[in-house]
């Protein structure tokens, strides 16, 4: 469905990502483990088109997507038109939730299908109130976020990313920000969407939610990806790669 | 005995004659001639020796009927005049008072009379009278203040947020633009571009009003003053939100007017109050460009008075306005920030 050939980020000197080659298929659920700085984060935001990628190809559908090149090859990003409709339909769940602090829960979920999608103020709600009671949240529509704990922000923010009915899902350490009495009402949200046949990459430092979530799990480090394969094979104790090995020790 | 009684006799005589001959002369003469005593104490209130003046000016007999009343008036009037100089209010009313019985309508002696008066009350009283003579001048004075701090208020956010969006635009051409505005704006007395806007610019072909030039100026200050606080306001914003808005596929305007502006309103409203407060002083400098506000009528009031509390009438008026202002933002502020935490 979406497929990354040879993604490059740099930043000035530095390599974030380095030649990474992704394929998501339809309904996929890829989980993406690594410490910290091996450029999880920057790989997601280019699947989002948030960050630029300084050279490869990303393809949607097996159409490249997003870029052109100027006259002296280099990468460009489309327009803004473009570039918004494709992120539209891949959405991002941040660390740190960033809902919109002025709107209550309702109005956040609202927001993008009225302000992207153009569809009508009862149109939106309608979604919006099924995607709340989806969460489990449909109590708290009308709080705004400073008054929702951590766990229930990151549920709003998760149904605000689906009220765009996006084709990919993107979580980028979605429980990392949350105390752990609050991370399994977050996993059990993403869970029930993975039930339902959402394409998802997820990036973690959750052990068990990887082995329990992931058709294949990516093991990255310093911008490329070093071990990849599904979540027996990395999890079991036939795992021979050593920094993998390392990693695993260390956090489980 | 009867000798005794003989020389008694001759010594009533003798003293009723001394006195007839001493005193009777004068008499006569003043009766005879009240323009020689009028000349004669003229003469010695020129000389400075008023009491001696005063006793003169007094033996000048009121009129009779169908006499000619001229040197009496003169007379009371000089009198009344020197008890004036000397801060003997009751007396000088008095000299003016006897006048009035017998010419009710003469009006040196009626302003004399006046002034006498004025000078009987006392200062403060008479301030207290100024106030109330003045605070109608005072108000509508200020009503022209209000005018500009309102317009001023209206206009200078809304220019002030293009600014603000310009200046932080990747379009460089804007940015700098934008960064040379308020460079010159922010860097220069405002009381310097009211006079530009006024004086300097009908030679270059276009006059202004001083209503229009005022508005101009403060509109042009204020305007800078508030893009840069509310480009401080929209850079303090987590960076997320607008990654938020982006990744759900908002663009960047979309973004900004329903996500990112919104969220400086309650950061603006206490670093704007205190601009607005400054704005209703700052109106003070437009009366050096013909503006008739607050300031200069009080300023006025106070050349023609010289009295002080017409200056603290409008420092009041100020303090009224500041504190319904600063009253007012605070309100603001807590309905602004009913999505918080606190
Ligand atoms: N905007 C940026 N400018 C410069 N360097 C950046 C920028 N964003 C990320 N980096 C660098 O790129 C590297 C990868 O960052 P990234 O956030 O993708 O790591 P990560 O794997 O998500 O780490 P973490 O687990 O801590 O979230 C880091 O070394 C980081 O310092
Ligand atoms: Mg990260």
């Amino acid at each position: 469905m979406i497929e990354l050939v040879d993604v490059v980020k740099r930043f000035g000197d530095f390599t974030a990502v380095d030649k990474v080659s992704l394929n998501i298929n339809k309904g996929e659920k890829i989980v993406i483990i690594g410490p910290s700085g091996s450029g999880k984060t920057t790989l997601l935001k280019m699947i989002n088109f948030l960050q630029k990628m300084d050279s490869g190809k990303i393809l949607m559908e097996g159409k490249e997507v997003g870029y052109h090149r100027d006259a002296k090859g280099r990468l460009v990003l489309e327009k803004q038109e473009v570039i918004c409709k494709l992120r539209s339909e891949i959405c991002m769940v941040f660390q740190h939730f960033y809902l919109f602090p002025h709107m209550t829960a309702l109005q956040n979920v609202m927001e993008g299908p009225m302000t992207v999608k153009k569809q009508s103020r009862e149109e939106a709600r309608e979604i919006a109130m099924d995607l709340l009671g989806k969460v489990g949240l449909l109590d708290k529509k009308d709080v705004y976020p400073a008054f929702l704990s951590g766990g229930q922000k990151q549920r709003v923010a998760i149904a605000r990313a689906l009220a765009m009915k996006p084709m990919l899902m993107l979580f980028d350490e979605p429980t990392s920000a949350l105390d752990p009495e609050l991370v399994g009402e977050v996993f059990n949200t993403i869970k029930a969407l993975a039930l339902e046949g959402m394409t998802m990459v997820i990036v973690t430092h959750q052990m068990g939610f990887a082995r329990e979530m992931a058709d294949r799990v990516i093991f990255m480090d310093n911008g490329r990806f070093i071990f990849e394969g599904d979540s027996q094979d990395v999890f079991s104790d036939r795992m021979d790669n050593p920094r993998v090995k390392a990693f695993l020790d260390k956090v489980l | 005995m009867e000798v005794a009684r003989y020389k008694l006799g001759v010594a009533l005589a003798t003293l009723s004659f001394l006195v007839l001959t001493l005193f009777a002369p004068c008499v006569i003469a003043a009766q005879a001639d009240r323009y020689e005593i009028l000349a004669e104490a003229t003469r010695l209130a020129n000389e400075g020796d008023f009491a001696g003046a005063l006793e003169l000016f007094h033996q000048v007999p009121a009129p009779g009927e169908n006499e000619d009343g001229g040197v009496f008036v003169r007379s009371r009037m000089e009198a009344a005049k020197i008890y004036f100089s000397m801060d003997r209010y009751p007396e000088s009313a008095r000299m003016c008072g006897e006048i009035l019985a017998i010419y009710p309508d003469n009006l040196e002696a009626q302003n004399l009379l006046r002034q006498v008066k004025a000078a009987q009350t006392p200062r403060w009283v008479r301030f207290l009278k100024d106030l109330k003579t003045y605070l109608p001048t005072l108000l509508k004075a200020s009503g022209m203040t209000l005018v500009l701090v309102v317009i001023t208020m209206i206009v200078s956010p809304v220019m002030g947020l293009f600014i603000a969006l310009g200046r932080i635009s990747r379009i460089r051409s804007l940015s700098s633009l934008f960064w040379c505005y308020i460079w010159i704006f922010r860097g220069t007395p405002l009381l310097l571009q009211l006079f530009f806007i006024y004086y300097g610019l009908p030679p270059m072909g276009l006059t202004l009003e001083p209503f229009t030039a005022a508005v101009l100026g403060l509109g042009l200050n204020y305007s800078a003053y508030l893009a840069e606080i509310i480009r401080g306001a929209i850079e303090s914003i987590d960076p997320g939100q607008m990654e938020a808005a982006k990744s759900i596929g908002m663009t960047y305007w979309q973004a900004m007017r329903k996500i990112i502006v919104p969220q400086t309103y309650k950061r603006l409203v206490p670093p704007v109050g205190n601009e607005f407060i400054a704005l209703i002083k700052d109106t003070a400098l437009v009366s050096t460009i013909a503006m008739v506000e607050l300031m200069r009528a009080a300023d006025q009031i106070f050349n023609a008075t010289f009295n002080i509390f017409i200056l603290v009438q409008a420092a009041i008026i100020y303090l009224v306005f500041t504190s319904i202002f600063t009253v007012s933002f605070k309100k603001l502020e807590d309905r602004l920030g009913v999505y918080e935490n606190r």
